[in-house]
């Protein structure tokens, strides 16, 4: 018993907060269950989505949105890991685990979300194995986002836990088989961590430009289509990485003050860290603003009249207080931050409020992006539609989340979810 | 080998929407969709107004975006020129649906046997005998089409699949016209082979200037109109059916 008390960062212990947490998020993927299974029997007639053209809706809707957002979160996690092992950033380590896990657990979330939206998820699965196209743009997110990113972010996950899971497979207790399946006979010696670092940097040397391409090709999806006004361009592809970055930076800062609060670990997740995760915030902020600029000033100076019609919509119409909403959400936290950075001051509370903004605005934008072009500025005389998301489609949504917040709190009690100390209990790291 | 087209003489076209119904009626399409879809267009000022009216069948792009895009080529070309849906093969993304720009494209919301114009669990309807059991259910419909032999003909296949219109491709192996081409009363839809200089749609194509939808897309439709013009943005549109599906 004195053993397993001794696991470090709550491992194996399940206090209160834990129990609240497990809690709602049951309750939301509960919900969520509810919603789907509903979906599932009636069709996605359920669903706030209709057809472009004479019936006046849009084909994709919140669920997209979530693919979009959840596959731009899961970019970052495993992009900043890789960059601070690639760089060696000692003040970031600490959140590179949490970071890993992030990735995996968005990811899943994200190829969750395309299962909500597709009309035939069981037959997706046959159908995909047997006649993927590599021309279709839907490729990249299936394969490569879905597939690839999720096997390399997993195996890459799984090569980092090793010297943790090595040390903790020694320590007798209920978890000690999953550790020592984990570890799965390393033993931290010289040679195999030597072995384990070369193969983890070219994991993350192969793992960095994936990651570009793939978010990329979750910008083709609507940058490739013509027939669509307001989404063919260049800009989204890198829009799209540059949003992704933001997102994910900001749940990541969520993560990381939960995990300082939480566990009190006020010295490994210090204000120094939440400097740097605020700085790359602040980059990536003035990197977008400058997208969203560039963006509007195109499409307001020199539109056609369907892009007309859309960016109306967008900046004046029914969809205004979206647009103008994740604008205050963006340069808000670009100017506390700003602010925050000349002063030479770091609030823990502002951070997390910019975290939360930017993730509203990431939310807002992709569904600016999604939507609108569906229901305005048709290239045939349509009249103009309509899309607003039904309940069942926001508890799904939500209930995904419900189920983030699941997987990461059962993860936090069986697995460190701070590297561990080379000294930790006399191990070898 | 034939290439479909059609050609459509909008000079003809009164707006009388009977081609939709036509291909309701053979495609035994759910409540909401139309694969055919007549717009009635209003331009100009009153008194100095003008109504016009244009039948949307699907273009059959020979570039067609949907094709493109589609992950699992549930959406494909033929030989003949149609560009089909393999009902068996989609898994419901809409990618074919949002990459159109001519709205074509229905997506199957709830289960079509749901979705019917006329409540068949309604007790009046008790003792109504039909030959094919549920009415408008065109035996044609079910068997696979040419010579890769996929299921493309038809609508109300199931619940969470696209479908379009198909220029009728059963009642082509038959030697038949579509369905829209064979019930306009006044000839303005004008369907056969664009490569036989000597078939109708060429002939009409040779004698009189043509246009195609949204031609700067790139998207080489097989659907072209004479006697008249494309809508501009002046266009508006008046009468539009409400295609609406409820839970």
């Amino acid at each position: 018993m004195n053993e397993k008390k001794r696991l470090p960062f709550g491992m194996g212990r399940l206090g209160t907060k834990w129990w609240v947490l497990v809690g709602v998020s049951l309750t939301l993927v509960t919900r969520g269950i509810i919603a789907y299974s509903q979906q599932a029997s009636e069709g996605e007639v359920v669903t706030g989505m209709r057809d472009i053209g004479p019936m006046g809706g849009a084909a994709w809707g919140l669920y997209i949105v979530f693919v979009v957002y959840f596959v731009g979160i899961s970019f970052t996690g495993i992009c900043l890991a890789s960059l601070i092992r690639l760089l060696n950033l000692k003040v970031l380590r600490p959140i590179v685990r949490p970071a890993e896990v992030m990735t995996v657990i968005a990811l899943i979330l994200g190829a969750l979300a395309i299962l909500a939206d597709v009309g035939q998820p069981g037959r997706a699965f046959l159908m995909l194995l047997k006649y993927a196209r590599p021309q279709s743009p839907f490729f990249g997110t299936f394969a490569m986002v879905i597939s690839g990113y999720l096997f390399g972010s997993l195996v890459y996950l799984y090569l980092h836990g090793r010297p943790d899971a090595a040390v903790l497979a020694k320590r007798p207790g209920l978890l000690q088989r999953f550790h020592r399946w984990w570890a799965a006979g390393y033993g931290d010696t010289p040679p195999e961590r030597a072995r384990r670092v070369r193969s983890s940097f070219w994991l993350s040397v192969a793992l960095l430009p994936l990651l570009i391409t793939a978010t990329s090709t979750l910008g083709f999806v609507f940058g490739l289509q013509g027939g669509r006004p307001g989404w063919f361009g260049s800009l989204q592809a890198p829009g799209f990485v540059v949003m992704a970055g933001l997102s994910g930076v900001g749940v990541l800062i969520l993560i990381a003050a939960g995990l300082r609060q939480a566990l009190g670990e006020k010295e490994r997740l210090n204000l120094e860290l939440f400097r740097w995760l605020a700085d790359f915030l602040l980059v990536l902020l003035a990197g977008y603003l400058y997208f969203l600029v560039v963006e509007w000033l195109t499409n307001s100076y020199a539109a056609g009249p369907s892009e007309s019609l859309v960016s109306q919509a967008i900046l004046a119409g029914e969809n205004a207080w979206i647009f103008w909403g994740s604008v205050a959400f963006l340069t808000l936290p670009a100017f506390l931050l700003l602010l925050q950075r000349l002063r030479g001051r770091v609030s823990l509370p502002l951070i997390v409020a910019c975290g939360v903004m930017v993730n509203l605005a990431a939310i807002a934008k992709r569904f600016l992006i999604v939507v609108p072009s569906q229901t305005h500025g048709m290239l045939l005389p349509y009249s103009t539609g309509s899309y607003t998301p039904s309940l069942v489609e926001w508890e799904i949504v939500i209930g995904l989340v419900g189920l983030g917040g699941l997987l990461f709190a059962l993860f936090v009690k069986g697995f460190p979810i701070l590297e561990l100390d080379r000294d930790y209990l006399g191990g070898t790291k | 080998m034939a290439r479909y087209g059609m050609v459509i003489d909008l000079s003809r076209c009164h707006g009388c929407r009977a081609c939709m119904v036509a291909c309701k009626v053979e495609n035994n399409t759910p409540k909401g969709s139309f694969w055919n879809y007549v717009f009635r267009f209003e331009e100009g000022v009153f008194p100095e107004t003008r109504v016009s009216f244009l039948p949307r069948p699907c273009m059959h792009c020979d570039n067609a975006p949907c094709v493109k895009v589609c992950p699992v080529g549930s959406r494909h070309k033929t030989l003949e020129g149609l560009t089909l849906t393999d009902w068996d093969r989609c898994i419901g993304c809409r990618y074919c649906e949002v990459a159109c720009p001519y709205g074509v494209n229905c997506f199957n919301w709830k289960d079509p046997k749901k979705n019917r114009y006329l409540d068949w669990s309604d007790p009046s309807l008790e003792g109504v005998e039909l030959s094919h059991g549920m009415p408008y259910a065109n035996p044609d419909l079910d068997l696979p089409q040419g010579s890769q032999g996929r299921h493309t003909a038809g609508g109300g296949r199931m619940k969470g699949v696209v479908e379009k219109c198909t220029f009728c491709v059963h009642r082509l192996e038959k030697g038949l016209l579509p369905a829209c081409a064979a019930n306009c009363p006044v000839g303005a839809l004008v369907f056969g082979d664009l490569d036989d200089p000597e078939s109708p749609p060429s002939q009409l194509l040779r004698e009189k200037p043509h246009f195609r939808l949204l031609e700067g897309e790139g998207t080489e439709p097989r659907v072209y109109y004479v006697g008249g013009a494309p809508p501009t943005t002046a266009s508006r549109q008046i009468e539009a059916v409400k295609a609406r599906v409820e839970r």
